[in-house]
């Protein structure tokens, strides 16, 4: 029988921009970041994020065939997008079965225990690297010289520059940044190899419209805000604006982490308190924490907090006053 | 070191207490006076929160019982008599018996027998779908296939036959609280009287087109001609908007009506043994031969 | 305030209206108009003219309703709508096309306005004219406010047409734009006199450019051509009032509590016809277009309401093969039609075919809480939360709270979702029991 009429409530019609479309987009605005860090650190940086992404993608295909025993949610690739944050949140260097583990925590217990997409509380990657990060901090905080295919002569190896504030004193740490570390390896995790072309990508989902710039540029506001007054008060207890806003995981965590869908506010102004509540323990961890960075703590915690910022933060509805 | 031991001891001790305290002065300040009967039957009641009752839940259904003057307006459907009584008997009431029911499918529109004429293909809801339109089949009164009933079910009781596309109801599992006749839009799931040994009759259907047009809509539709109206003999079945209904109140489960159906929309439920249908009709013809002399001496 | 940007596809926008000729029987509906069903006052066997009337208003919000074509009336039976569902028809047998007396079927145009102003309610009430921009409500109780509502002060006149793949409201303003003018001036003049917008969306330069031509040769004093920005759903009422007037329309309440009317395009020119040449409503235009049609077989025609829409389907050159589902209207608020066979009405818009793959739903994936439905509400709503909300069952507080009866079902949010979640479904059923409540407390209230 020929099929029949197809018959629903309006709208008939639909946008073509699906989840995939989204996540797709994320991919593509992480490629130049993603390029420079394999360009960078070399053979080894792929392989690590080779192994994250087939590991993530793997672990969520296994969870749903063998414990959900649902349809495969891989096609929609957000576990693609969970892969290359977390290898792009990784020291360059790191072994390859912990990769693995930190894809574990990832996908299988910050995603999939909750439900799977859109029911997770936590960003699956940063829970990922924070777990790494306890559990291996020796391996998590061994920065390994770059060996890549382009020489850099300003590299940091050993410490990064956060790091070693505590060692060389905020002054002269500070001496060693300028807007010029906007374009070269900062040293730190992969990812945060090069803040330009992570702003590049991030540019790029705003323009087409896949996030609202809003709580980046209130992470960077608030980071800069609070960075600006410690440091006019005391400028060799506490490094500038520029220094923090260049070094270490903001760039990268302000851009692709804190403005996930599934774990941050809906509401435009509830993204502005989320980044205001991200920039401020970011820097309340850098000035005054046992940690010389904050960032994955910060979104981590304020993820917390956006169940609650969803029932405060409400758009106008029309009409009403 | 013992010493740090020692305190840490006595000021956790401290703390638990000063705390237990306080919690104790709070309950105190902020308990309830309730009758105990309340507690007392809501122990005895199913405790399935399924609203049968046409209360909120089991704890509401306790406490307008225990306010109510008789139980006249009380009944659960899941615990049935047996639990009526056990309430009757905390509350020193009456018991109001009630017979026990079940629900009871009214529609047979198969895919089979029911040809599809156009493609549903929005939200999984027989509510959603219903205020659109009739449905994907000519027959706008018959069964959606969406599943709400079964969704509405806190029992299991229901489950969606892909093969037929209606919902099978499970009557071990039924426990008559209603929740299905409420979900469905189109009124198909009545409760009904569950008869000796289980034994009923339904009008399997509810469709009040005309005949021809019931008959085109489905090929199981009860077309209103009224073969059962006319030989029932104990008045149990009315005929309205082209539709008959049994009355299981006086039907005497004859199975004469099931015989005589042209479309086989009554069924007989629960009976040991499959009708025959020859010899009930031949009954059928008997008494009415009968009555013919009868009339013509 | 929110909307979305479909491709606009108006692929008939080109198409010069054409008339279709009469079919050999017409059904003409008695509920084509929101409110009370017509009555019909024709019997079987009456000989009928073109333009009489066949039923009168069955109460106060409904309208009266004429014979599109002159022949024998066959029956007065139930038939199904477009949807399935049974409404009592006039089914006239057709023998020609002889109007009825005192109507002017002249194509000149008479610019001279009447001076009484119940003469003209009282023509338009005759007439049958209702809104046909979509809610088909009885155009005499629109401009006749209720005693105490606040004096019009803007009468906006909607050529916004932003559904894609509608083009008869375009066409109607290249081809009648100064019959278009009168009727916003006649309608001005009942209302007492508000500043006039005539609403195009900017998409539509020339159309902009036509009417401002008219209105410069008319010389109508405090009439404009409004552009608006390209945006679904701006031909909406409350957002039209929102972007014309910067004024925002209460829950529940009509546009004229800010003082403002709304009347579609082909409105005003029925609304002129009526006034002016006593011509009753009974032809429309239609557009047949779809995404499965080659570039040739788009078409805008002027019908007679009652033709069936089998009949223009046919007469356009059949269903094409690959059509998956065919819609009376637009892509984004028209009707799945259920029957084919059921009859055009006055506020027929369209016939529209499009491909299986593009309209099938999507399968639904999980809610990724973007927030697109949110931004895409043209009604400040959050889509997603209120499906949340209805799908927990007995949520009507908050569902209220969170303003679900606001909803105008204009279908920015399934449109915009990217995981497919049927959200206007859902919510649409929030709306209704939302309404349910209120209505009921209203009611509650009256009796206190």
């Amino acid at each position: 029988m020929a099929e029949t009429y197809l018959i629903t409530p309006n709208p008939h019609w639909h946008s073509p921009v699906s989840t995939k479309r989204l996540m797709l987009d994320v991919v593509i605005a992480l490629c130049p970041a993603v390029i420079a860090s394999i360009l960078f650190y070399g053979w080894s940086e792929l392989a690590i994020l080779v192994v994250s992404v087939a590991s993530c993608v793997l672990i969520e295909w296994a969870v749903t065939k063998f414990l959900l025993k649902k349809p495969s949610t891989i096609g929609d690739l957000s576990a693609v997008v969970t892969g290359i944050l977390l290898g792009m949140n990784l020291p360059a260097g790191i072994p390859l079965w912990i990769v693995f583990i930190g894809a574990l925590v990832a996908i299988g217990v910050a995603k999939m225990t909750f439900g799977g997409l859109g029911q997770n509380v936590f960003n699956p990657a940063i829970t990922g690297r924070v777990f790494l990060l306890v559990s291996f901090p020796a391996q998590m905080t061994t920065w390994p010289e770059p060996h890549g295919f382009i020489p850099n002569v300003d590299a940091f190896s050993g410490a990064t520059l956060l790091g070693q504030v505590r060692l060389i004193g905020a002054d002269k740490a500070d001496a060693l940044v300028n807007l010029s570390t906007l374009f070269r390896n900062i040293g730190g995790s992969a990812g945060e190899v090069s803040a330009l072309l992570l702003l590049v990508g991030w540019l790029y989902l705003c323009i087409r419209k896949v996030i609202k710039p809003w709580i980046t540029l209130s992470i960077f506001a608030t980071v800069a805000a609070i960075a600006a007054i410690f440091h006019g008060v005391n400028p060799e207890m506490y490094t500038g604006p520029l220094f923090n806003l260049l070094t270490g995981g903001i760039v990268l965590g302000a851009c692709f982490m804190a403005t996930d869908y599934v774990t941050s506010p809906i509401n435009s102004w509830g993204g502005v308190l989320y980044g205001f509540g991200i920039g401020f323990i970011v820097m309340m961890i850098r000035y005054f924490g046992s940690y010389p960075e904050g960032m994955s703590f910060a979104i981590l915690f304020m993820n917390m907090t956006v169940p609650l910022i969803n029932m405060a933060f409400h758009q106008k509805v029309y009409g009403r006053k | 070191m013992t010493s740090t031991l020692i305190w840490t001891i006595v000021i956790l001790s401290c703390l638990g207490l000063l705390l237990a305290l306080l919690l104790y002065l709070v309950a105190q300040k902020f308990k309830v006076e309730e009758d105990p009967r309340i507690d007392e039957i809501e122990a005895v009641l199913p405790g399935a929160n399924c609203g049968g009752c046409g209360r909120a839940g089991c704890r509401d259904f306790a406490s307008s019982a225990v306010a109510a003057p008789n139980l006249d307006n009380h009944f659960c459907p899941v615990g049935g008599n047996a639990v009526m009584e056990k309430v009757a008997a905390i509350l020193g009431y009456e018991v109001v018996k009630k017979a026990p029911q079940v629900a009871v499918l009214r529609c047979n529109g198969t895919c089979a027998a029911r040809p599809k004429v156009n493609t549903y293909d929005g939200v999984k809801s027989c509510r959603a779908e219903a205020s659109l339109y009739g449905g994907e089949t000519l027959c706008t009164f018959g069964c959606l296939g969406q599943g709400d009933c079964v969704a509405a079910c806190s029992f299991g009781a229901l489950s969606m036959d892909p093969e037929t596309g209606l919902p099978v109801i499970d009557e071990e599992k039924c426990t008559a609280c209603g929740s299905c006749v409420k979900a469905c839009p189109k009124g198909l799931i009545e409760l009904r009287n569950q008869g000796p040994r289980g034994m009923r009759m339904v009008v399997v259907c509810r469709n009040q087109d005309k005949g021809p047009a019931a008959k085109k809509a489905c090929a199981n539709a009860c077309i209103g001609c009224g073969l059962c109206f006319k030989t029932c003999q104990h008045e149990a079945i009315t005929l309205e908007n082209n539709l008959a209904y049994i009355d299981s109140g006086k039907c005497k489960l004859c199975r004469e009506c099931e015989a005589v159906c042209p479309t086989g929309a009554i069924h007989g439920i629960n009976f040991p043994k499959p009708l025959d249908k020859d010899a009930v009709k031949e009954r059928i013809a008997a008494r009415k031969k009968a009555s013919a002399e009868e009339g013509a001496k | 305030m929110g909307g979305v940007h479909p491709h606009d596809s108006k692929f008939a926008k080109d198409c010069a209206t054409e008339v279709l000729p009469l079919p050999k029987t017409m059904y003409v509906s008695m509920a084509q108009h929101l409110g009370a069903p017509a009555k019909p006052v024709v019997a079987v066997g009456d000989s009928v003219r073109t333009g009489q009337l066949i039923a009168e208003p069955g109460g106060f919000i409904s309208a009266a309703v004429h014979s599109p074509c002159s022949g024998k009336v066959k029956a007065v039976a139930p038939y199904a709508d477009l949807s399935g569902r049974m409404v009592t028809h006039v089914v006239i047998d057709v023998e020609g096309d002889e109007w009825a007396d005192g109507i002017d079927t002249s194509d000149t145009l008479i610019t001279a306005l009447p001076e009484d102003r119940q003469f003209i309610l009282d023509r338009i009430k005759a007439c049958g004219v209702v809104g046909l921009g979509g809610a088909t409500f009885p155009t005499h109780v629109k401009l006749n406010p209720a005693p105490g509502s606040p004096k019009a002060e803007a009468l906006l006149v909607n050529g916004s047409e932003c559904e894609p793949f509608l083009t008869s409201d375009y066409r109607l303003m290249l081809e009648r734009p100064k019959e278009i003018l009168v009727g916003a001036a006649i309608m001005q003049k009942v209302l007492g006199g508000p500043k006039c917008f005539i609403c195009i969306e900017d998409n539509k330069p020339e159309a902009i450019k036509v009417m401002d031509k008219a209105l410069q040769e008319l010389g109508f004093a405090d009439m404009v051509v409004q552009p608006l920005k390209k945006k679904y759903p701006q031909g909406g009422e409350k957002q039209l009032v929102d972007a014309v007037m910067h004024r925002q329309v209460g829950s529940g309440a009509l546009p004229i509590s800010v003082g403002a009317v709304v009347q579609n395009i082909t409105t005003s020119f029925a609304v002129y016809e009526a006034v002016q040449k006593n011509k009753p409503l009974v032809s429309n235009i239609l557009t047949v277009t779809g995404d499965c049609l080659p570039a040739d077989r788009h078409h805008n025609y002027w019908f007679r309401i009652g033709m069936p829409l089998s009949y223009v389907a046919e007469y356009a050159g059949g269903v094409p093969a690959e059509a998956g589902k065919i819609i009376s209207g637009g892509p984004m608020m028209g009707k799945a039609v259920v029957n084919l066979d059921a009859a055009t009405v006055k506020g027929s818009s369209a016939v529209l075919y499009l491909k299986r793959e593009t309209t099938k739903r999507w399968q639904e994936g999980a809610c990724i809480r973007c927030g697109r439905c949110a931004d895409a509400c043209p009604m400040g709503l959050e889509p997603l939360l209120l499906n949340r909300l209805y799908k927990a069952g007995d949520r009507l507080e908050e569902l209220e709270k969170y303003a679900a009866q606001d909803c105008i079902e204009c279908g920015c949010c399934l449109y915009s979702c990217p995981a497919g979640i049927p959200l206007l479904d859902n919510v649409r059923q929030a709306k209704q029991q939302v309404m349910g409540v209120i209505k009921a407390r209203a009611a509650a209230a009256k009796n206190k």
